[in-house]
């Protein structure tokens, strides 16, 4: 398997100054400086198709035009590690393994939307991608690769680390960049966007690290090369990440495009003991259950959409046959429940109500009429939130309705799953 | 029929003085020997902007931006008397949603 970010797709080893630039690291960065204005790399990142990892899915380069057409200066990128999505770690072994790869990434960010000073903001709890990522900087600052006047030309770019609480809600960018500036991790309302105000109120360009990490490899080989991998409207790759419940857990980077069923069947090895599986969570625990026999749909946004789910940011979980789906999104409420920063009066009331109404599920107590209010919960909290969470209990649980309604059905009639 | 006084504890009502509206509300409840009223905390009405709120079911009065000098009204309302119609302000859409639940036995 041949990666864009690993070279092998795989998590080898923590690369260093030396052998980064032996496999020509920051030779992007040096003709970008010398042949490529601001413009033509944000060009060429947009004609190369790169969309948002963290989750969103949003064109790169059409967020970095909103930044770099505001006249307010200056104009900042954040690099956002915050990574608290459950069973994700690709951002972790980007920044632990690949720290100059991502770095490079954001040097030409910073180029491309004309910030003076960038924000490496890392989830406090990855000491070791943490270290990783401070040492690249010194060896990068030796090197002229950042710092004033960028390998003698006229680009200059302040670096800074940051560290970030490891709530779920202090990856969303808004409260990424109220951290930043020393406050609570809380979401703030958008518009406006940080693209356009976001620290200190200024324009800034607030990207996944995996997204940053694809700017290299795009900018050396160009536009058409990236889009010989992937499909035309998911080009490239996506790091997807398997977790326990499969015989080779980890992260494996993969073209978009690519079937599902590669991913949990050869990659990660198939389903542990042998079982059989009941259902799929491809996109981490806001996306919609798949059923088994989707699992030849292909690993991209379109696709995923068109089986009603969603790629996230590539946590796929396999839930075993003999697994009760009542169980497994009373736990994603609870996750919610508890993730919700509380701001907004109607998130915090969902997501409790959520959870608190599975929970009577489970315990088998209300009857059907309990089932059909899960539905006018979300539908009546839909978009008030000031960030994403509000819309995220839905997909699971409604899918869960749909899919696997006897497994409510048997805690409302006995109390227990259908398997005990 | 027994009425359950339902009163939101989540953070926002909390720090509104929830917490000592309820204590008290068992209190004088106990006092006044309302033996068919039941105190309890809910999780979130989903009007935190208007809390304190204290929702009565099976009635379905919904008493908003409650303060200690309104529960003498609202004690006599559960002891039979007039309902206290300054203290409903709350939007239909959001009444009917709760109210359903309740319905459900979500309490």
């Amino acid at each position: 398997m041949q990666g864009i970010l690993f070279p092998r797709g795989v998590v080898e080893r923590k690369e260093g100054l030396k052998e980064y630039r032996s496999r020509g690291g920051y030779a992007a960065l040096e003709k970008t400086l010398k042949d490529l204005s601001p413009e033509a790399v944000i060009q060429e990142i947009s004609e190369a198709g790169l969309r948002g990892r963290g989750g969103a899915g949003f064109p790169t380069g059409k967020k970095w035009s909103f930044t770099r057409e505001c006249v307010e200066q200056p104009h900042y990128v954040v690099l956002n590690g915050g990574e608290d999505e459950p069973g994700s770690k690709k951002d972790r072994l980007l920044m632990e393994n690949l720290p100059h790869l991502v770095l490079e990434g954001v040097i030409l960010a910073s180029y491309a939307v004309g910030a003076s000073i960038a924000y490496l903001y890392i989830n406090k709890e990855y000491k070791a991608a943490n270290d990783s990522m401070a040492q690249a900087l010194a060896e990068a600052k030796e090197s002229s690769y950042w710092g004033k006047k960028i390998l003698g030309g006229d680009f200059s770019l302040d670096i800074l680390l940051v560290s970030a609480p490891s709530n779920y809600v202090a990856g969303e960018d808004s409260a990424a960049v109220e951290v930043i500036e020393g406050e609570e991790p809380l979401p703030r309302q958008k518009p406006p966007f940080p693209a356009t105000a976001g620290l200190f109120g200024k324009p800034t360009a607030v990207n996944n690290v995996e997204t940053l990490a694809n700017l290299a490899p795009i900018i050396a080989k160009g536009a058409k090369w990236y889009r010989s991998f992937g499909t035309p409207e998911s080009p490239g790759t996506m790091i997807f990440s398997l977790n326990d419940e499969v015989n080779q857990p980890g992260i494996y980077e993969l073209p978009f495009g690519t079937p599902l069923r590669l991913l949990i069947e050869e990659c990660g090895g198939g389903l542990k003991e042998d079982k059989a599986m009941k259902a799929i969570l491809p996109g981490g625990p806001s996306s919609a259950f798949l059923l088994p026999d989707q699992i030849d749909v292909s690993l991209d946004h379109n696709s995923l959409r068109a089986a009603g789910s969603s790629i996230g940011c590539g946590v796929v979980r396999t839930v075993p046959e003999g697994n009760c789906i009542v169980e497994e999104v009373l736990r994603i409420a609870d996750f919610f429940a508890a993730e919700s920063c509380g701001q907004c009066p109607a998130c915090r009331m969902e997501t409790n109500t959520l959870a608190a109404m599975l929970k009577k599920v489970q315990q088998g107590q209300g009857g059907q009429p309990l089932l059909e209010q899960f539905s006018k919960v979300i539908g009546f909290n839909k978009g008030k939130g000031f960030c994403n969470l509000i819309n995220m209990p839905g997909p699971p649980i409604e899918s869960a309705l749909r899919l696997f309604r006897s497994d409510f059905e048997s805690h409302l009639a006995n109390g227990r799953c259908p398997q005990n | 029929m027994k009425q359950i006084c339902l009163v939101c504890q989540n953070v926002d009502c909390k720090s509104r003085g929830s917490e000592q509206l309820m204590k008290e509300l068992e209190k004088q409840v106990t006092k006044k020997g309302l033996t068919d009223v039941e105190v309890r905390s809910y999780i979130c009405f989903g009007a935190c902007q208007d809390g304190p709120n204290i929702v009565l079911y099976p009635e379905k009065s919904w008493y908003a931006s409650v303060k200690m000098e309104d529960l003498n009204d609202i004690l006599n309302h559960l002891a039979g008397g007039p309902d206290v119609k300054r203290l409903d302000k709350i939007d239909a859409s959001l009444k009917e949603l709760i109210y359903q639940l309740l319905d459900t036995g979500v309490f």
